[in-house]
């Protein structure tokens, strides 16, 4: 092998390395050469929980720095050049220098999982305020951990436990007064006998009506009733319409009398018909005084007995004739018949 | 007492070789040629099994992963697991085992029969000094070529991982997921710290392998002696040092 392949072959070698370093380097890390120092920012705590050196600070769930150090504020005067906090421990944060954050913002730490991984949420805020600069402190928010929760359930636990021994002592008394229950006891054991009487009566009342004795039970129990009640509306109803027609007539007739029509109608409302009325009234009761006193034919006849004693003896002596008559024959008998009579 | 002194002194001629080497440094360009050679021998040729292993080093980590992790559902982290294991430890480590196996043992080699057939004291005797001749081009060589050996053993030992995370049924994490979760969890810091650490490494064994090599004395089988003890003393090196490596790097670039 001659001297230029050899050091062709290296020379390629050389290049495909150094090329190879260059993608894993732009896959890797964006081809950003030097890391992002950006600005720093302070993020004061009461607990930072398990948020350690390394761990990300995201906003909106995308990654934007990372915690650079976590420490303690022991004297409020922390190291690094960092302000005077009110918190007991502060993170430092590396934010990324495009990243803009506005002094409204706030950030949290955030459970990313069960396992313990924390990251520390940064919400985005107005952006018509000032942002942030390099050492400022960010406003923080205290979310609820798990252990808290748990601490939580823990006093829930304590709360429901004393409720629940009120309520039995309620229930159950507190030695001197009997309890609730007690209480209940007592009046159904001394009130047994007449609660007994009265459900007893009650139940020969039920059996009762269940079995159609009775008016209640005839009115449950007889579908007969039922029809027959619907019958009657019906016929109630029936009736109502009738009367209803009957009153239209009624209605009708009043009508045609107050017009003076038909015989009513000219009674009531003719002057003359009235006058004449009054007149034959006057004649019937000059006839009848005259029928009284025995004037006339009609009056002699119902006031004077001679004619009746004329009748009389008239009958007589045709009893006789007819007596006669059973000797001379028939024909002689009418003769005789008719000369009695007339 | 004896093997107390037989280490430091050999930790006394190493240092001395690396004064003695750094102070040519600067006939580099006259030594182009043998430079070439020297990385042709270290990379280029030792290119396919730093390949094929990191391939199967990477896979077996996805497999071993996917075993441990799918008891508790965490199968999808396979990915910046293989990510970042293969980055900051396997991928360094396995390439600079493999040059000591390789290229250090054969350099040792090379070293100690010309010590051995006193091919040494003639370029001494001719004022050419070996740390200038044959140490000097081999160290700048190894500098040159172990990112380059590194990013690749990464880069395919990922691919392997990949490989066998969605082709294998009981782990079957899509590709995409492997990748998401390498690259959300693996940074070229992280990158960076194996390239550091492989360039240590591969002057670590390329100095040590000269060292032993120039020290070789007696007849040929001393020649075999010193590769046994070259290699050795790499491998005890590369794992000693690499735990403290990783100390001062992590304090250096925390997480």
């Amino acid at each position: 092998m001659n001297n230029s392949q050899q050091s062709v072959r290296v020379g390629f070698f050389f290049l495909l390395g150094v090329a190879l370093i260059w993608v894993t380097f732009e896959t890797l890390s964006g081809g950003h050469f030097f890391e992002d120092r950006g600005y720093k920012l302070i993020a004061g705590f009461d607990d930072l929980k398990e948020l350690k050196t390394g761990d990300e600070v995201r906003m909106a769930g995308v990654k934007i720095g990372t915690v650079e150090k976590t420490q303690l504020n022991e004297s409020l005067t922390s190291a690094g050049g960092a302000p005077d906090t009110a918190h007991a421990a502060s993170a430092i944060l590396r934010i990324g220098s495009k990243i803009k954050i506005t002094k409204d913002a706030s950030a949290a730490i955030v459970q990313s999982g069960l396992l313990g991984n924390n990251y520390l949420a940064v919400t985005a805020g107005t952006v018509s305020q000032p942002l942030l600069k390099d050492g400022d402190e960010i406003a923080t928010t205290v979310t609820p951990d798990f252990n808290s929760i748990m601490k939580d359930i823990g006093d829930l636990g304590h709360k429901l436990d004393g409720a629940l021994s009120n309520l039995s002592s309620a229930f159950n008394g507190d030695g001197k007064d009997g309890g609730l229950f007690q209480k209940l006891d007592r009046m159904v054991t001394e009130n047994r006998d007449k609660v007994n009487a009265t459900m007893s009566n009650l139940q020969e009342i039920t059996t009762k009506v269940n079995q159609g004795q009775g008016t209640l039970g005839k009115l449950i129990n007889d579908p007969d009733l039922h029809d027959q009640l619907l019958a009657a509306v019906g016929e109630i109803k029936d009736t109502a319409a009738q009367a209803k027609v009957f009153v239209t007539d009624a209605q009708g007739v009043i009508d045609q009398v107050k017009t003076g029509k038909g015989a009513l109608g000219t009674i009531i409302y003719d002057q003359q018909t009235a006058d004449n009325i009054k007149a034959s009234i006057q004649n019937v009761r000059d006839v009848s005084d005259k029928l009284a006193k025995g004037q006339g034919t009609l009056g002699k006849l119902i006031n004077d007995d001679s004619l009746y004693n004329t009748a009389q003896n008239t009958l007589n002596k045709a009893d006789r004739a007819i007596d006669g008559l059973n000797d001379s024959g028939p024909i002689t008998a009418v003769g005789i018949a008719a000369n009695a009579l007339f | 007492m004896k093997q107390l002194r037989n280490i430091c002194d050999g930790v006394g001629s190493v240092l001395a070789l690396l004064v003695r080497s750094v102070g040519y440094a600067g006939t580099l360009p006259l030594q182009l040629g043998r430079f070439i050679e020297q990385c042709y021998l270290i990379g280029y040729t030792t290119l396919p099994i730093v390949a094929i292993l990191s391939f199967f080093i990477g896979s077996v980590l996805a497999l071993q992963a996917g075993y441990s992790m799918q008891d508790f559902g965490a199968k999808s982290f396979i990915g910046s697991l293989v990510g970042l294991s293969m980055a900051r430890e396997l991928g360094p480590m396995m390439v600079s085992i493999l040059l000591a196996g390789r290229v250090g043992s054969a350099i040792t080699a090379e070293l100690a029969s010309m010590k051995v057939y006193q091919e040494i004291d003639a370029l001494e005797t001719m004022n050419i000094p070996p740390a200038r001749m044959l140490v000097m081009p081999r160290l700048a060589a190894v500098i040159v070529m172990m990112p380059v050996l590194t990013i690749i053993a990464n880069l395919v030992g990922w691919f392997g991982g990949a490989f066998v995370s969605s082709h294998v049924k009981f782990i079957d994490i899509d590709s995409s997921t492997y990748f998401g979760a390498l690259r959300h969890y693996t940074k070229f810091k992280d990158v960076a710290n194996g390239l550091i650490k492989a360039e240590v490494f591969g002057f670590v064994v390329v100095l040590v392998c000269c060292s032993i090599g120039l020290r070789t004395r007696g007849g040929p089988r001393e020649i075999g002696a010193s590769v046994t003890r070259a290699v050795v003393t790499s491998l005890i090196m590369i794992l000693v040092l690499d735990y403290f490596l990783t100390q001062v790097l992590l304090l250096i670039s925390p997480s």
